[in-house]
């Protein structure tokens, strides 16, 4: 059978393991977003 | 020819197939460049607001 290519080139394999860091590096720039708000909350409520 | 049914998505555990349609060696920059665009002008932005304004004593 013709060997399968992603349209991007990665191999599923690949894809994986990128997603895997793209998940934690993600997470962490949310969390910190969400503690920036906080404080700004703190600081002066919005609503 | 029938025309081919493709499975849709199962999201979260489908997701990691975005990067074998968008090439992260090719995109990752570009993606966390317009993060960085975006940042700076929701703040820019929040400047303008004399209640917000961060830089203001």
């Amino acid at each position: 059978m013709a060997e399968q290519h992603s349209l991007s080139g990665l191999t599923p394999e690949q894809a994986k393991e990128f997603h895997e860091q793209w998940k934690i590096t993600y997470t962490t720039f949310a969390g910190l977003a969400a503690v920036a708000h906080i404080l700004v909350l703190v600081w002066k409520p919005w609503f | 020819m029938a025309e081919q049914q493709i499975p849709r998505p199962r999201n979260p555990e489908d997701d990691w197939k975005v990067w074998l349609v968008v090439n992260p060696s090719t995109w990752l920059i570009p993606i966390l460049a317009l993060v960085l665009l975006i940042a700076l002008t929701v703040h820019s932005f929040i400047l303008t607001s004399a209640k917000y304004n961060f830089l203001a004593g």
